[in-house]
């Protein structure tokens, strides 16, 4: 699983405080942590880029319906397509949970600096990690749906 | 009497949350001025009558740290307190910004309750 497997425990517990407390629904993780994610549809993927002694991402993948759900949860109004409302709350989330990384990743001594948020979305698109990057992929289960949250990090 | 608030994030959802946690933590805040940058919370600062300034770092154009440095040197508004709201805070980032006139931090995610203990003694 690589050399940062024990901070995944730490990335579950980010990723279900951070839903809890700033999107207000409840998330688990459901499944075991895999090195591979596949083709990825219907989905918006929120990211935000590391740089320093070690080079990286974390990405959070959500299929489209449980991204509106989690806009409409987020901003307290009704969302019902894929527009800058939805990119803005994805790209905060993994805006946030990048956070908790370089904090996680600080605690070990890396040097890291975040990017801003980004988002890419659409019907079907791959998420190929650099060859030299050691990459998990989490899988979790929300109401309105099942999403994925990746890190990928130089070793 | 009721404090005017100026919000700076790049993000305009977290912009509405921060609003939204305001209220329900249950501060009494008057206007919300809001800011997408650190450059266009210099504006607003000059031009309007902001209290308290809820500021995220890392922003484009100018981030926080860089905001608080610029604002640090302008008179008639380096006195108006910042707190920073980011997912960013480690002892160096927030011990900078601190050092440059920030008055306490509040780490993202947050909840009304959290909100409340940071902001209501300065509220």
């Amino acid at each position: 699983m690589g050399d940062f497997s024990d901070i995944i425990p730490k990335v579950i517990d980010a990723t279900k405080e951070i839903f809890t407390g700033m999107v207000m629904m409840d998330v688990d993780q459901e499944g075991e942590p895999s090195n591979e994610l596949g083709v990825i549809k219907d989905s918006i993927t929120g990211m935000v880029g590391l740089a320093g002694t070690h080079k990286g991402m974390l990405a959070v993948h959500f299929p489209n319906e449980l991204a509106l759900a989690i806009t409409t949860s987020f901003l307290g109004m009704d969302v019902s397509e894929i527009n800058e409302d939805v990119q803005d709350a994805v790209g905060e989330i993994a805006n946030m949970l990048g956070g908790n990384v370089k904090t996680l990743l600080t605690d070990r001594g890396y040097d890291i600096q975040l990017s801003l948020p980004s988002t890419i979305s659409g019907e079907e698109y791959t998420f190929l990690a650099d060859s030299d990057l050691q990459q998990i992929v989490i899988p979790f289960t929300a109401p309105a749906g099942n999403f994925y949250v990746e890190l990928e990090l130089e070793p | 009497m009721a404090k005017n608030v100026l919000l700076v994030d790049d993000s305009s959802t977290m912009r509405k949350i921060v609003t939204r946690s305001l209220r329900q933590a249950g501060l009494d805040f008057g206007d919300i001025f809001e800011a997408g940058d650190g450059l266009e919370a210099l504006e607003v600062l000059e031009k309007e009558a902001v209290d308290i300034v809820l500021s995220d770092i890392n922003m484009p154009n100018m981030n926080g740290i860089e905001f608080l440095r610029e604002k640090s040197g302008r008179d008639g508004i380096k006195d108006i307190p910042v707190f920073m709201i980011s997912t960013e805070t480690g002892d160096d980032i927030i011990g900078e910004a601190k050092s440059l006139g920030a008055v306490g931090a509040l780490k993202k995610p947050f909840t009304p309750d959290k909100v409340n203990e940071v902001l209501g003694p300065f509220m």
